[in-house]
């Protein structure tokens, strides 16, 4: 049985078209890229999926069950977690009470909470800075923070939204490494919006393209960044140069 | 004396608002109506059905909780501006019913009679003002502990997130509308109780003293001068204000034509924490208290 599946999913603000007829499937234990230009409908997909919005047209399935506008927080219950990329944090949590507002989703004990929380984030290298305030970390730290206090949700799925963005080279290998800890060790199924195309292509074993709001071209990544239309569309110079550099519009 | 009790009255006030408006970072200005339904059930039911204060205390404080799951639904569909508004609307509609409510004494109020000997524990009927103190102070350690714990429990973790980011928090799994609706309940049992205190230390009570805006807007800015979002913000606060208050009453009360200064006051604090420091005069504290630490 498909972990989720998105039918025809449609979402239309106004008369703006963010996304249409949009179906796609999603295996237990897959990692699947979301890519595509700015404005292309990837994080409006997110919210849709993840009961943030509504979806205007469509259905979307999850293990199997009927979950069309279902709440975020009923989503998250049912073990779908999705991380924001941006992660506005102008309260008083540090970043241990923060993964343990995640973490209280499936205990009421505040010393469960808290041990689940700690080995979180001592697995994320994280346990130094547990007193201090998300705002005032390394944008590198900032997005582990941000996966920590998913994954304290158990979730099933996660959906993973720009984790990699502002990141430098070294912190990138660290983030790849991260992600496939979470697939491998926590049994995790992954979908990632990304536009750091190098963990989209060493993670991804599909790889979903969006443009317009529309799901122009689906397979793995190799394959991927061969199809004129997508390079058209959006690939980076790196990985579009071998056929049309110049054609590539980038983000 | 009276100011230490009406300083204990307003501590308790303050932390019940600040479980809303200061973790759950809901501003609410219409705390007044609690305090009129906790001092009017506990006057009415000893007026008349000679009901001691101890049997009237729940059910007021029930009463208040009931009323603010009816309109706490609704409400906090309302965010921010819309929110506080709001409160201040039903606030003010609830005190409009209760002056045109002949039953309850309308518009003059109702007056507790003196019930046998004094003092008087089942009645909360004192001559001298200690007593009274005594059995506040207990509420607000009670109100205190309560508070620590609240803090530091699932609901003050999760009200605290939604205060943070409530897209965040939704995703995290957190009902972000029941999540407010408890705390507001929270809030409410809290301001009920002192206010059928209130009835037994006035033994006079009418809608203008008990469910007036101004009581609504003092309650909101001691807990916002101390520190909202903190457990010893609305105890700062109203050590703060109540003093105060009570001096620029008496004083511009003599003057004529100056009745309305103190309020004029009360806005420029509201106007100074916002520019300046949010977190109030415990925000200040724990900001010195972190440099010092960093110094070191």
């Amino acid at each position: 049985m498909d972990l989720l599946s998105a039918q025809g999913l449609g979402m239309s603000f106004g008369g703006l078209l963010a996304n249409h007829d949009i179906s796609f499937e999603i295996i237990p234990g897959e990692m699947v890229g979301l890519i595509g230009p700015n404005g292309a409908g990837k994080s409006t997909l997110f919210n849709c999926l993840a009961g943030l919005y509504k979806p205007t047209a469509g259905r979307i399935l999850f293990q199997g069950k009927d979950v069309t506008g279902f709440k975020p927080y009923e989503m998250a219950r049912l073990g779908m977690a999705r991380t924001f990329q941006v992660y506005v944090a102008t309260g008083d949590l540090n970043i241990l009470e923060n993964v343990m507002v995640g973490s209280f989703l499936r205990t009421r004990s505040k010393a469960k909470a808290r041990s689940k929380a700690e080995s979180l984030l001592e697995k994320m290298n994280l346990r130094d800075m547990a007193k201090e305030r998300v705002a005032n970390l390394p944008v590198a730290a900032q997005k582990r923070v941000v996966m920590a206090t998913a994954l304290a949700t158990d979730p099933i799925l996660l959906l993973l939204d720009e984790v990699a963005a502002g990141l430098n080279p070294k912190e990138i290998d660290d983030m790849i490494g991260l992600v496939r800890w979470v697939h491998a060790d926590l049994h995790v199924t992954v979908i990632l919006i990304e536009h750091v195309m190098e963990l989209v292509m060493k993670l991804s074993h599909r790889v979903l393209v969006l443009d317009s709001g529309q799901l122009i071209a689906e397979g793995e990544p190799s394959d991927i960044v061969l199809q004129p239309g997508v390079i058209k569309a959006y690939l980076g110079e790196r990985y579009g140069t071998q056929s049309s550099s110049r054609n590539s519009q980038g983000a | 004396m009276a100011t230490m009790i009406q300083f204990l009255m307003f501590s308790v006030y303050g932390m019940g608002w600040n479980t809303i408006g200061g973790y759950g970072g809901q501003v609410d200005l219409g705390k007044a109506q609690y305090v009129g339904i906790g001092a009017y059930t506990t006057a009415v039911m000893m007026i008349r059905w000679d009901i001691p204060f101890w049997m009237s205390l729940p059910v007021g404080m029930g009463l208040a909780v009931c009323w603010s799951f009816i309109i706490g639904y609704p409400l906090f569909r309302l965010r921010g501006h819309y929110f506080a508004i709001a409160t201040i609307a039903t606030s003010l509609i609830l005190k409009d019913l209760f002056e045109s409510w002949s039953f309850i004494g309308g518009a003059r109020g109702l007056k507790i009679p003196v019930k046998g000997e004094m003092p008087n524990f089942l009645y909360l009927q004192f001559r001298q003002d200690y007593y009274y103190y005594y059995i506040i102070l207990v509420f607000f350690f009670i109100g205190l502990l309560y508070m620590n714990w609240f803090r530091q429990g699932r609901l003050g973790y999760q009200l605290r997130s939604i205060k943070d980011n409530e897209e965040v928090a939704r995703s995290l799994g957190i009902d972000a509308h029941w999540a407010k609706i408890k705390a507001y309940a929270i809030a409410t049992a809290f301001v009920a109780a002192v206010g059928s205190f209130h009835a037994c230390y006035n033994f006079n009570i009418e809608p203008e003293d008990t469910m007036s805006l101004d009581l609504s807007v003092l309650i909101a800015l001691m807990a916002m001068l101390g520190g909202a979002g903190s457990l010893w913000g609305p105890i700062i606060g109203a050590a703060v204000l109540v003093p105060m208050k009570n001096y620029l009453g008496a004083w511009f009360g003599a003057k004529a034509g100056l009745a309305g200064l103190d309020l004029i006051i009360y806005s420029g604090i509201i106007m100074l924490i916002a520019a300046f420091e949010p977190r109030g005069i415990w925000g200040m504290i724990s900001r010195i208290r972190e440099k010092r630490a960093r110094g070191n």
